[in-house]
């Protein structure tokens, strides 16, 4: 008891027994004495803080000789010297491109001089992810980063996204890379639709991706490289640009809890329009009988969905050793009943020192699980929209809402009750409810770094990572559903695939000057990643059935037809690499790199290996040459590099396979007689950024030009060939891109009470195929085109991705040509139209007033068009406003001609009319949209509390946030910004997919 | 210093990298699921398991809506047997003579893709070596083929299987000519290869009824040739009644029995059509077979046919080529029935061969009997394959005749009885009206399949038919005629455009759905 008493008096006398500390009350401001709130103030060599308050004022007790240390995000950290005075003012100066410190992470996780790059690279800081946050973080990043079209999936939340960066440039894939901390991600897709009718096993479903799997909260920038001397350095893994993620890093000495909350709304914007003035004919399936209101029901079937993302950060360091951890959970419900995801995501990352801080070590490991309930499908199986737009008018829809199924006495059990029976439109609710489909997928990061400083110019690092992706697809189809899409007994479709991915390399980085004019950075590694994709089995009984209905395991099956065991990739790359940046009088900088690939896939070629080279040369013209004193930092670039993109798995050891006892021959082997090699795309850049008016301007311009050749094609073999491939690959066609991005920025306002800044962001890509073989008709077919009458081609000559489908024939007077029988003539397969854009604009601004903050971004993609085969089918449904309008005009008015050249007289029937020309196999041509829109994507409004009398509370903001608010200008009946696939068909079309939403909702972050 | 440091590091660097291999790279782009030709070669696999797409593919037997577009909306319809109550493309489709170049190309699809590209590889794996395998090649490649010809006219047969830039088109005579030498070829490789109990290499691969039993394939090989001789009758009546008498005297003659009917006994899909029926309710019994089968009191109409839903009782069909508002119009009128809902896929029946040989009687040729002894045993050899009762009566017959056809709820789809023979034999007839009657027996006989019924339509115009009300051929076919074949499919323009040129030129008319193929004359029968 007495040793209790002793030790008590200790622990509470102990801080006098330091009693040379003394109370220091500060107030931190920029150069035009604005106070700066939230700026962290440490003592540095401790873990003792502070977090200057609203008024920018705070107070810490340090000791006398101690150091400060003023930190904020955006200007240069200063120190101040503890000394005698009680009071200090400390004034923080912006940091600017100018700064020698600003870094940039790169290729490889290597940090460099942000001056010294010799090509375009644009980071992205946290809040740019963060402030109006997206279950998928890549969607966040629309608009903000010139040269990247991001284009969301119809999968709605949980969904894929496809990034393209400066163009097209692969038939095959053209998704950038994904990095985190140096480590390529393993971003794995279970797949993409590519047909635009519907695929019957579970409709036309999006795989996902892996990206949407990550936590926004980890990362505190995101880098895009975007040409190929940025990316050479991965080799065939960075073709197509690469996103670099980087982990937030932790501050010594400080503890810091984290909390967050959004919440957001979503509603259905821009539903096709609908005719309320016509019902169906008795028993009829398409809405063309007697003149009689009807309710549009349609507006009613969507719900308003809600998405919480809540997540917890928790950090805390010293001077050896920092932990961080965080877990989020998202939780959402969409705007289809019935559609809901749940996300987890558990972050764990601990750093040590060790050897007197030589050597480093770093330990990453993250786990997410997402399950989602009936994701959103499009296309015309399993949709539950089809049902929802072309029921025939006049029949109840809240009665059959209610009544989805009803008990058949003959079979002792439930079954669908519908209009008809008609295999693109069931009951929707019957869809939602005995249809059910159910995603789970799971994702695993695991990486460890050892960083050893040999000597002063010299660090060794190695790296290790793994990726896990495990997805399990599960539908379950209750007997009576549409005969098209199950047995009559049910159908049980169940898929499950695991992928993993591996990465090792290790790295040797000199640092070091030849003389005092000359610096000299390098590094030499080598690393091997293998990866094996979709390796899986699916169960599916559609064909015979079950035995017993609606008993779903594989038990019950009729048979094993359909069951098969498939993998979708494996390969292994070797490489070798090395980089020298040499400096000169640090304003000239020559960039060389150098990468040599072993591919797996390339076994059975002449070569197996791949040399990669770039070279890049950099001018600070503002330290070479005496400049007006308006302009503070001018630099100019150029580079030249070639990256390579690897074939396909498999594709040269083909392999016959076999599915219920009947063998299937290789889907793809070489062509007799040719060998087949990497693409290859060869860029060069030139650009120049500019500073001026102290820093208040800024701009950067680039210019590129790539060609990719060698494209990957596939074209049906002969039949005929000894082998017995179904499709030849080989080598042929070339895209060539070119394109000018132009980055602006503004610092317009910086009074003292209102600041506004500014940044615009252009670019324009122009591509063009070329040299696609004569013996393919100058052509690649990337979606077929079916029994629709849309197709997605590479045309020789014109830009990637035009899309085909019919038109009306009219003659040159453009009058629409009638058969003697007064049917309308239409033309086979035109082009109609092209889904890339002309130009991207992204405009974004932030505001400041006193606590608040306004940020608003503006994106506009002009030019490209897109197919609508929803309206297509609506108007040939007769359930579409422009039917309705066509039969109370009494008719559609043409301007047409019999072949004996008499004019037609009087209005074309609208139902006779609509039957022709709408459709998905109708003249599609007449449904092509210019895809030109300026939305307004982002909005937030913040406000910073005032958290001084919370002592226990460092920050705290409210804001409320908003996406795709709305279109200031569109013309397409949906967004275009939407596609139906994220990988490289089905773009340009819309067949029923969900329709776009915008978001209005709140955010609350709390720092403890 | 600095600089023989790096030198040091690169090199250890690099010395790593070269102690991985890339050995194991071949083993690492293999697919694990997938099987090597060394594995396969074991007990003729390689050989063996092309018979399987083969026998699932001259009728596509999974899934169901490619056989609907090989032949369903083809064939079944334009043979009078069958008809959809759904208005496929707003109304405007095969069946209003509209020809749907998306659903057109399946049957060229599949005939190449999955039955010619094997038999040319069973070719070059199997001749002069296991010769029973070609041979068994031949006679499935002709069956599958005959039907594609006779849809198309002029097609790619014996250029098949080359690398020509321009893969040329034969006409649709030389295609005859090959299929019959190749028949006989067959005919003279299986002869010697006889066993007694039937059992040979192929028993286990054989998805016919036949289980490998080589007699009964010879059967059915001459039972062909004589389908195909019947088919040139008009326009070479030498070699067709050379070739038909060939038929009955090479080996050991034609099917003659039930239990030598060509049949496919598919072990994992049933008929097509059953699904298409039944669970899409995509077909339905045709307005024609109304007509006649109800007409003749034929007891056989139970086993091709539900009674309709909608009027029980009642066998009602759907007239072709109308106007229809909605599915739900003719929706519940009769399925079809338990002929279809089987695994069994019938490709020839006995009746058909003797139907044939008695029209072959008919013309005066020996064919081992009289006209009428073999209509008369076509008709109770039908009956017997479906187990029906009543045959006397009905053979004796001679007051039945078709009935009108009236749509209950439609009245301007109503029709006349065009088919109007009787069904006993009349001696005293004149050959046009026994032609009639061995035709129509025939077509009653063969259903559900469509492909023989509509080349043998097109080639006797019997039965007759209800013509289309609904023509949106824009003025290319005739209400009166019908379709006469289809046009050459897109694959083939867009891939082999020279070679489509050939068979235009072969074909010797516009490449349209109202030109006649080689054989399809205007003469008479007689």
């Amino acid at each position: 008891m007495k040793k209790l008493i002793l030790l008590i008096t200790i622990l509470f006398c102990l801080p006098s027994s330091f009693a040379q500390t003394k109370m220091i009350k500060g107030i931190v401001t920029d150069i035009q004495g604005i106070p700066l709130p939230s700026t962290n103030i440490i003592i540095e060599g401790t873990n003792k803080g502070a977090v200057s308050d609203f008024d920018g004022v705070f107070s810490i007790e340090a000791a006398l000789g101690q150091t400060l240390v003023i930190s904020y995000i955006g200007y240069e950290t200063q120190k101040v010297i503890v000394d005698n005075q009680s009071e200090i003012k400390i004034q923080l100066k912006e940091s600017n491109a100018n700064n020698l410190s600003e870094v940039i992470v790169t290729s490889l996780g290597i940090k460099k001089s942000k001056k010294t790059l010799t090509y375009s690279a644009q980071e992205l800081k946290s809040e740019e992810f963060t402030r109006v946050k997206d279950a998928n973080i890549i969607n966040t990043i629309a608009g903000k980063v010139a040269g990247v079209a991001v284009t969301k999936s119809a999968g709605g939340t949980g969904g894929s996204t496809k990034v393209v960066i400066r163009g097209n440039s692969s038939s095959t894939n053209n998704q950038p890379l994904y990095v985190i901390d140096g480590i390529p991600l393993y971003n794995n897709t279970s797949g993409q639709p590519n047909d635009s009718f519907g695929d019957t096993a579970g409709g036309n479903k999006d795989g996902g991706d892996v990206v949407s799997l990550l936590n926004p909260d980890d990362y505190e920038s995101m880098t895009v490289l975007k040409g190929a001397a940025a990316t050479a350095l991965y080799g065939s893994l960075g073709a197509n640009g690469v996103i670099l993620l980087t982990s937030k890093s932790i501050t010594e000495g400080k503890s810091t809890i984290d909390v967050s909350n959004i919440s957001t709304f979503e509603a259905v914007a821009y539903l096709p329009e609908f005719q309320t003035d016509y019902i169906a004919v008795p028993n009829g399936e398409e809405t063309w009988g007697a003149n009689q209101k009807s309710n549009d029901h349609v507006k009613d079937f969507f719900q308003l969905g809600n998405t919480n993302i809540s997540s917890v950060t928790l950090t805390t360091s010293s001077a050896v050793n920092a932990t961080s951890f965080s877990y989020a959970n998202t939780s959402s419900s969409g705007v289809i009943p019935g559609n809901s995801l749940n996300k987890n995501n558990f972050g764990l990352q601990q750093t040590g020192k060790f050897f007197k801080n030589k050597l480093n070590m770093t330990a990453n490991a993250g786990y997410t699980t997402q399950k989602i309930y009936n994701k959103p499908v499009s296309g015309l199986y399993f949709n539950p929209l089809t049902g929802v737009y072309l029921m025939p008018r006049g029949n109840d829809f809240n009665y059959y809402r209610e009544n989805f199924e009803v008990f058949d006495p003959l079979q002792n059990m439930m079954v669908q009750n519908w209009v008809t029976n008609r295999d693109i439109m069931q009951n929707p609710f019957w869809g939602i409810n005995r249809n059910k489909s159910e995603d789970n997928d799971t994702f695993f990061r695991g990486s460890l770094l050892l960083d050893y400083k040999v000597a002063s110019w010299l660090n060794v690092a190695s790296r290790y990572s793994f990726n896990k992706v495990q997805r399990e697809y599960d539908k379950k189809v209750y007997a009576s559903t549409q005969g098209a899409l199950s047995p009559p007994t049910g159908r049980y479709i169940n898929t499950k695939t695991f992928s993993t991915q591996q990465y090792a390399d290790l790295i040797a980085t000199i640092n070091t000057k030849f003389s005092e004019e000359i610096t000299f950075t390098s590094n030499i590694g080598t690393s091997i990643t293998k990866t094996l994709e979709n390796d899986g089995t699916t169960l599916d009984s559609n064909v015979g059935g079950l035995v017993y209905e609606n008993w779903f395991t594989l038990g019950n099956f009729v048979n094993n037809a359909n069951n098969v065991q498939s993998i979708g990739a494996n390969k292994e790359i070797q490489s070798i690499f090395a980089t020298a940046n040499i400096g000169f009088k640090d304003y000239l900088f020559l960039d060389l790199s150098g990468r040599n690939d072993w591919s797996s896939t390339l076994v059975n070629t002449n070569k197996l290996s791949f040399f990669y080279p770039s070279v890049g040369l950099t001018a600070l013209i503002s330290d070479m040459a005496e400049l007006p004193s308006f302009i503070d930092f001018a630099k100019i670039r150029g580079s030249y590099a070639q990256v390579g993109n690897d074939i396909a798995s498999f594709v040269t050891s083909p392999r016959s396979t076999i599915r219920g006892g009947v063998i299937i021959n290789p889907t793809v082997g070489p062509r007799p007689g040719e060998s087949l090699k990497p693409e290859l795309k060869s860029e060069f850049e030139i650009g120049t950024e500019w500073r001026m008016f102290q820093n208040r301007l800024g701009f950067e311009v680039s210019y590129y030009n790539s060609i990719t050749k060698n494209q990957y094609i596939q074209v049906p073999a002969p039949t005929t060939n000894p082998f017995g491939y179904l499709n030849y690959g080989f080598n042929a066609g070339s895209i060539e891109n070119k394109g000018i991005e132009i980055l602006l920025t503004g610092k317009i306002l910086r009074d003292s009470k209102f600041k506004w800044n500014t940044t615009v962001n252009y670019s324009k890509n122009q591509n063009t195929v070329k040299e696609i073989p004569s013996e393919l008709g100058g052509r690649i077919n990337l979606t077929l085109a079916g029994v629709n009458n849309y197709r997605y081609s590479l045309i020789e000559g014109r830009p990637f991705g035009v899309i085909e489908g019919v038109n009306i024939k009219k003659d040159e007077q453009g009058r629409i040509l009638l058969n003697d029988d007064g049917t309308i003539q239409k033309t086979g397969f035109e082009e109609v139209g092209n889904s890339n854009p002309d130009f991207m604009i992204g405009f974004s601004n932030h505001f400041e007033c006193g606590p608040f903050a306004l940020n608003v971004l503006i994106d506009g993609r002009f030019g490209g068009d897109v197919m609508s085969l929803t309206q297509a089918i609506n108007d040939e449904f007769g359930v579409s406003k422009e039917t309705g309008d066509a039969r109370n005009n009494g008719g559609v008015v043409v301007n047409a001609v019999y072949p004996n050249g008499s004019a037609y007289v009087g209005k074309y029937p609208a139902e006779s009319y609509y039957k022709q020309i709408g459709g998905r196999a109708g003249a599609t041509g007449e449904y092509v949209y210019d895809a030109t829109n300026v939305s307004l994507r982002e909005v937030a409004l913040a406000y910073k509390f005032n958290v001084k009398s919370f002592a226990f509370i460092q920050s705290a903001s409210f804001s409320l946030v908003a996406r795709n608010l709305g279109f200031i200008y569109k013309k397409a009946p949906f967004d275009p910004n939407i596609s139906l696939s994220t990988g490289e068909g089905l773009q340009g079309i819309d067949v029923f997919g969900m329709p776009t939403t915008r978001s209005i909702g709140f955010n609350l972050n709390i720092t403890f | 210093m600095i600089l023989n440091k790096i030198k040091i590091i690169t090199m250890t660097i690099c010395f790593l990298f070269l102690t991985n291999c890339t050995d194991d790279f071949q083993d690492i782009n293999s697919n694990e699921y997938g099987v090597t030709d060394e594995t396969l070669e074991q007990n003729f696999n390689n050989i063996k398991s092309l018979f399987v797409p083969i026998f699932n593919n001259i009728l596509v037997l999974s899934p169901e809506w490619k056989y609907q577009v090989q032949q369903g909306l083809q064939a079944d319809i334009w043979s009078g047997y069958m008809a959809t109550p759904t208005p496929f493309r707003g109304g405007t489709n095969n069946t209003t003579y509209d020809l749907v170049d998306g659903w057109n190309g399946f049957a060229w699809a599949a005939a190449y893709g999955d039955v010619m590209a094997n038999t040319l590889k069973i070719e070059q794996r199997a001749k002069d070596k296991y010769d029973e395998f070609y041979a068994l090649s031949l006679i499935l490649k002709v069956e599958a083929m005959h039907r594609i010809t006779d849809t198309y006219g002029p097609i790619v047969y014996s250029k098949f299987g080359t690398t020509n830039p321009v893969i040329e088109y034969d006409s649709q005579e030389e295609v005859y000519n090959l299929m019959f030498q190749e028949l006989e070829t067959a005919i003279n490789i299986l002869m010697p290869r006889i066993t007694p109990d039937g059992i040979t290499t192929f028993t286990a691969t054989d998805l016919s009824s036949y289980q490998g039993d080589f007699e009964k394939w010879i059967k059915f090989a001459n039972s062909l040739r004589l389908r195909l001789a019947m088919r040139i009758v008009k326009i070479n009546p030498t070699l067709a009644q050379s070739e038909a008498e060939k038929s009955l005297t090479d080996g050991i003659g034609v099917i003659t029995t039930n239990e030598d009917l060509f049949k496919i006994i598919s072990p994992n899909f049933n008929n097509p059509i059953a699904t298409i029926s039944d669970a899409w309710e995509d077909i339905r019994m045709s307005a024609d077979m109304e007509s006649i089968m109800v007409g003749y009191n034929d007891p056989r109409i139970a086993k091709y046919f539900d009674t309709s839903i909608e009027f029980p009782v009642q066998y009602k069909g759907v007239r072709t080529g109308i106007e229809i508002a909605a599915k739900a119009d003719h929706a519940k009128f009769s399925n079809i029935g338990a002929v279809v809902r089987t695994n069994e896929i019938v490709l020839m029946t006995a009746a058909e061969v003797y139907f044939l040989r008695s029209e072959g009687a008919l013309r005066g040729w020996n064919m081992n009997g009289t006209a009428q002894d073999l209509y008369e045993q076509g008709i109770a050899t039908s009956f017997s394959q479906h187990a029906v009762s009543g045959l006397t009566a009905y053979t004796t017959d001679n007051t039945s005749v078709a009935i009108d056809y009236v749509d209950p709820n439609f009245p301007e789809n109503n029709g006349v009885a065009v088919n109007n023979v009787t069904i006993a034999w009349d001696l005293a007839a004149t050959n046009e009206v026994k032609l009639q009657k061995i035709i129509t027996q025939k077509w009653i006989a063969g259903f559900p399949e469509g492909q023989e019924a509509w080349s043998e339509f097109r080639r006797t115009g019997y039965p007759k038919l209800f013509q289309v009300i609904k023509n949106t051929s824009g003025g290319l076919i005739t209400s009166q005629f019908g379709v006469r074949r289809i046009n050459f499919v897109q694959s083939e323009k867009d891939g082999n455009a020279g070679g489509v040129a050939t068979g235009i030129s072969l074909l010797g008319g516009l490449d349209n759905g109202g030109t006649r193929v080689w054989w399809d004359t205007m003469g008479t029968n007689f």
